[in-house]
């Protein structure tokens, strides 16, 4: 308790330091200057909590306040925050929704700050990258990636006597491998199958031939008899009773199934290990393989990037630190903390290294067959119909196909509509 | 006759022993779940008692939220609003009950007609307010839009008129101005309807869920109502860890509430007769 | 107490004075009234009186991403006559409320049973009872989550120790809304029957005892003496329970709610209330034009109920 009154005391001492200040600097002077960086993963805190210090140590007037949201509200709160031109100096972003951010100008463009730094963009996947820059301007570096692994319980699977997964895994197997790991007696399923689009169906889709938009941003490729393949791979996998119902993880979660000894596989991303390997329950029992293979081999990739906030009341600081936050010595923190993979090229090995016990270089492996996380320039307008249609596929209101069908209308309709 | 009352009492009593136990055994199993480790909260069949008593849950609250700061911002929200209502609400519904000005009467129907406006036609002009103000993730926002009330007004003013009318009389010919009147005579004769207002503010500002979640998104200015619907974590729902925070965030009422239970359940009873 | 002496004194005194003085005088208690109102007055009207005229505005607008808003005419309120989510959502929230009346009936019989006369334990029945009203609707939500859970939560444990199979209550659409419907019940039960064990107080004795000296047991009793002379309270505590009800939120919220778009609750489409669809639109999908939109839908539906249930008083409210 002392600590919070503490931090109360230290708190109300800026604040008047600050009035005293007379405001109104805009902070360049040298003066003190506070910035708030926000994040939603909580297993990365520490890491991002190291950056902010290692900043200070370099800029010892800048002080980086870690704000954590958790990622249900993190971008509900983002978006009223930056209506009401409140909205942290530095946070993370996402793919789908750089588009939206950049075009509105909610973002400082970094190309300035990123040669005044000397960042080589080349150290970064190209892909990521690119997924950042808008009308040739970059708005932020790529701070991490990820990709999506067979995570699956040991235990279950030597206590059934199914050979662990391996890269030579087909759809197939791993029906198989599932049924033979379901036991209703005990509530044990094969694999939770939620309706999922980046740790779930979009990974099938591809592997299945599928596309959810087209090259030219302007179709939805739902409707593809491919897609529908990709889809009806999950929705199979609960009609056979392998994995829990949609009911069931909606009451508890499939990574708590999981988590319990519930359910022995899991498509998760690489974020995952982290909170795997600090879970009691679950030590020894787990490791990851690669995605099993359709018509071909695919994963989702995808990264966030440090943007920096235009209304700023410190926006030099700011893109300064977004920068910063994404840089070489950053990346090399965060991969050491083993939260997520560093975009940085080289500081990969760290994070495979930081959990030994799990085979974190198939998240790596998979990376030449990879496929950008599908995006247009107003993502959240056509996922929102993709989370309702195919929640009725996934309970069985409605056949695979039809929703898939329907879908692909409502998508192309919502493209319409961007410019 | 205390046999005969025996006798016609016992099966009130099985009634309300079902029913007591339907009340509070929600909250006994969220006690119980709250001492339990995981994996024996998701055991099935599940565990009554815990096997082992496991206290954690309650220091993996504090690691989750910051619950001190939110506990904080709980309590001042609610004194702020409560003193706010009590001082706000008792002058204007003096001034209702035994002033005499032009519009009075219009005046009390504009008020009257707030009451019957449901909150989510003021919400999003009030969100707009507090973000001109610059308002948004701060104290000031939780407080002041709950500082006045349509509905305290009316049940002070109606208290005020079921009193008598003497004291104010003789202190009025004697040269005592209305605030002398109202500080020094009606406040001191309105305290059981003061006392009621106060415990429905005390409870409505403590468990209001909305309008704080809407407003402060920075989770150290958070109440505890809208830090516990964050604390349902983005990937790992921790069952006894939620219950322990949930059980912190309603003990301070439940104790305050056992502790005045006369008060609390003759408030309540008070505002049923003067609605 | 020498004031009291001087009373006579001083009236005609001042009933002597002059016009002006007494025009000055009532100006001068007008200058006190308006005094007295404004604080509350003035922050009545900035937060909630000009708030619902902006809100009409809004309802007659579209929002972009960040803020700014366009005006579009009735468009909101054409989309939302064929809107599905929104009659789906007002049925709900209808039923909702009826359910939870339901628990009306329930705390009338629990207020006569608790005031029994020479019951021991009286004040301990009504602590208890009253719990649920004191806790923390946003703890509450997360219990009744934790007990309702279909696979490891206790209400199915308890049901399968008597040979039947549970359901997935809240993750199930057929189910969801009544079990929410019963934690309504649940935090309302207490609240109401203090409200009627007071009622009950109030009812005069010797009714009752003419009533014995007539023959009338008591389940006779209670319906030609308690329920007539208790249907004021019957009323108050009707209104304020179905406007309550009419407003949920915080038990949706947290019940139905889910974590994450990938893991929504299938029964949130079908289940989800006028409020919870105001809150997902105005703050979710930041659509506050619509959403204003919604909250007066729900204004009308509670004026329209209110109408109604004070027209119904005349049939069955008794004023002594």
């Amino acid at each position: 308790m002392s600590n919070r009154w503490w931090k109360v005391l230290a708190a109300a001492t800026v604040v008047v330091s600050a009035a005293a200040c007379g405001g109104g600097g805009s902070g360049s002077d040298g003066g003190p200057v506070t910035l708030t960086y926000a994040i939603w993963d909580k297993d990365q805190q520490p890491a991002m909590e190291k950056i902010a210090q290692e900043y200070t140590k370099a800029h010892p007037n800048v002080t980086v306040k870690v704000q954590l949201t958790a990622n249900k509200e993190y971008w509900t709160k983002l978006q009223t925050a930056v209506t009401g031109g409140s909205a942290p100096d530095v946070f993370w972003m996402n793919g789908p929704r750089i588009g939206l951010y950049a075009a509105q100008g909610v973002l400082q463009p970094l190309d300035e700050q990123i040669s005044a730094a000397g960042a080589d963009t080349a150290a970064y996947p190209k892909s990521l990258v690119d997924l950042y820059t808008f009308e040739g301007k970059k708005y932020g570096l790529p701070k991490d990636y990820d990709t999506i692994g067979l995570w699956y319980n040991k235990t279950l699977f030597d206590a059934a006597g199914v050979k662990h997964p391996d890269a030579t895994w087909t759809w197939d197997d791993l029906k198989a491998a599932a049924a033979k790991l379901t036991d209703p007696a005990k509530g044990q399923y094969g694999i939770a199958a939620p309706a999922d689009s980046q740790a779930n169906y979009y990974n099938t889709i591809f592997q299945a031939g599928g596309t959810v938009i087209s090259d030219d941003g302007k179709k939805s490729g739902f409707g593809d008899p491919a897609t529908i393949e990709g889809l009806k791979f999950w929705v199979d996998l609960i009609k056979a009773g392998s994995s829990p119902t949609v009911q069931q993880m909606s009451d508890t979660e499939p990574t708590q199934l999981f988590s319990s000894g519930k359910v022995a596989m899991y498509y998760g991303g690489s974020w995952e290990a982290n909170g795997f390997a600090k879970n009691a329950d679950l030590t020894g029992k787990v490791d990851v393989a690669p995605l099993p293979k359709g018509k071909k081999q695919a994963v989702v990739i995808h990264g966030l990037a440090n943007v920096a906030y235009a209304k700023s009341k410190n926006p030099e600081e700011a893109a300064d630190f977004a920068v910063f936050a994404s840089g070489k010595q950053a990346q090399r923190i965060q991969a050491e903390a083993g939260a997520v993979i560093s975009a940085y090229q080289g500081t990969q090995d760290t994070w495979v290294k930081a959990h030994p016990q799990f085979n974190l270089q198939a998240f790596i492996d998979q990376v030449p067959n990879s496929v950008p996380l599908p995006r247009s320039k107003n993502t959240s307008a056509w996922t929102k119909h993709a989370e309702d249609l195919l929640l009725k596929a996934w309970t069985g209101e409605k056949d695979v196909a039809d929703a898939a069908k329907e879908l692909a209308k409502a998508v192309d309709e919502e493209l319409g509509k961007e410019k | 006759m205390p046999e005969r009352v025996a006798r016609r009492t016992w099966p009130v009593h099985a009634v309300l022993v079902v029913g007591a136990l339907v009340m509070v055994a929600p909250l006994v199993w969220e006690f119980l779940t709250s001492v339990k480790s995981f994996g024996e909260s998701v055991r099935v069949p599940p565990t009554i008692l815990p096997g082992t008593w496991d206290w954690s849950n309650y220091t993996k609250v504090f690691h989750s939220i910051p619950f001190g700061e939110q506990l904080l911002n709980t309590v001042l929200m609610t004194a702020g609003r409560t003193a706010g209502q009590l001082l706000l609400c008792s002058m204007a519904a003096y001034a209702f009950a035994r002033l005499a000005f032009p519009g009075r009467d219009v005046i009390f129907m504009l008020f009257l007609s707030v009451l019957m406006v449901p909150s989510q036609l003021f919400l999003i002009p009030q969100y707009q307010i507090m973000q001109e103000l610059g308002w948004l993730n701060s104290l000031q926002a939780l407080i002041v839009p709950g500082v006045f009330s349509a509905f305290g007004t009316f049940l002070l003013r109606q208290f005020f008129l079921s009193l008598p009318k003497d004291l104010e009389e003789a202190a009025g010919l004697d040269g005592a101005n209305p605030l002398r009147i109202y500080w020094h005579i009606m406040l001191p004769l309105a305290r059981p309807g003061l006392v009621a207002l106060g415990i429905l503010t005390v409870l409505w500002s403590w468990n209001d869920l909305m309008w704080p979640l809407v407003v402060n998104n920075d989770p150290e200015q958070m109440t505890l109502s809208a830090g516990l619907a964050t604390l349902k974590g983005e990937h790992f729902t921790d069952y006894p860890v939620l219950m322990a925070g949930s059980l912190l965030a309603t003990l301070p009422v439940i104790v305050v509430f056992i502790v005045m239970q006369r008060r609390v359940l003759e408030g309540i009873a008070f505002t049923g007769s003067k609605g | 107490m020498t004031t009291l002496e001087e009373v006579p004194v001083a009236a005609p005194q001042r009933a002597v004075a002059g016009r002006p003085a007494r025009k000055r005088l009532r100006r001068r208690e007008w200058l006190w009234g308006f005094a007295f109102i404004a604080p509350n007055g003035l922050g009545l009207l900035a937060f909630y009186i000009w708030p619902v005229f902006q809100t009409l505005y809004y309802s007659f607008t579209e929002w972009g991403a960040f803020g700014g808003h366009t005006w579009i005419g009735a468009e909101n309120y054409v989309k939302l006559v064929s809107d599905p989510e929104v009659s789906g959502a007002l049925k709900n929230t209808l039923l909702y409320a009826a359910l939870v009346l339901l628990g009306v009936p329930i705390s009338l019989v629990l207020a006569a049973l608790i005031n029994t006369p020479g019951l021991r334990g009286a004040a301990v029945y009504r602590v208890l009872y009253f719990l649920p009203v004191v806790t923390m609707p946003a703890a509450v939500g997360m219990v009744w989550r934790w007990l309702y859970n279909g696979d490891i939560g206790l209400i199915n444990h308890v049901l399968s120790l008597v040979g039947i199979e549970g359901h997935h209550w809240v993750a199930d659409p057929r189910f969801a809304l009544y079990a929410t419907a019963v934690v309504g019940i649940w935090m309302t039960v207490g609240y109401n029957m203090v409200i009627f064990a007071a009622g009950l107080k109030g009812i005069p004795k010797d009714l009752y005892e003419a009533a014995e000296l007539d023959g009338a047991g008591p389940v006779r009793q209670f319906f030609s003496i308690t329920l007539p002379m208790l249907s004021p309270t019957a009323f108050f505590v009707t209104v304020l329970t179905s406007i309550g009800a009419l407003q949920v939120f915080d038990v949706i919220y947290l019940m139905l709610g889910s974590n994450s778009a990938a893991l929504r609750n299938p029964a949130i489409d079908e289940n989800q209330t006028i409020v919870f669809l105001f809150f997902e639109r105005a703050f979710v999908d930041n659509d506050k034009g619509y959403a204003a939109a919604i909250a007066f839908v729900l204004l009308l539906v509670i004026l329209l109920l209110t109408i109604v249930q004070f027209r119904a008083q005349k049939r069955w409210v008794h004023y002594a």
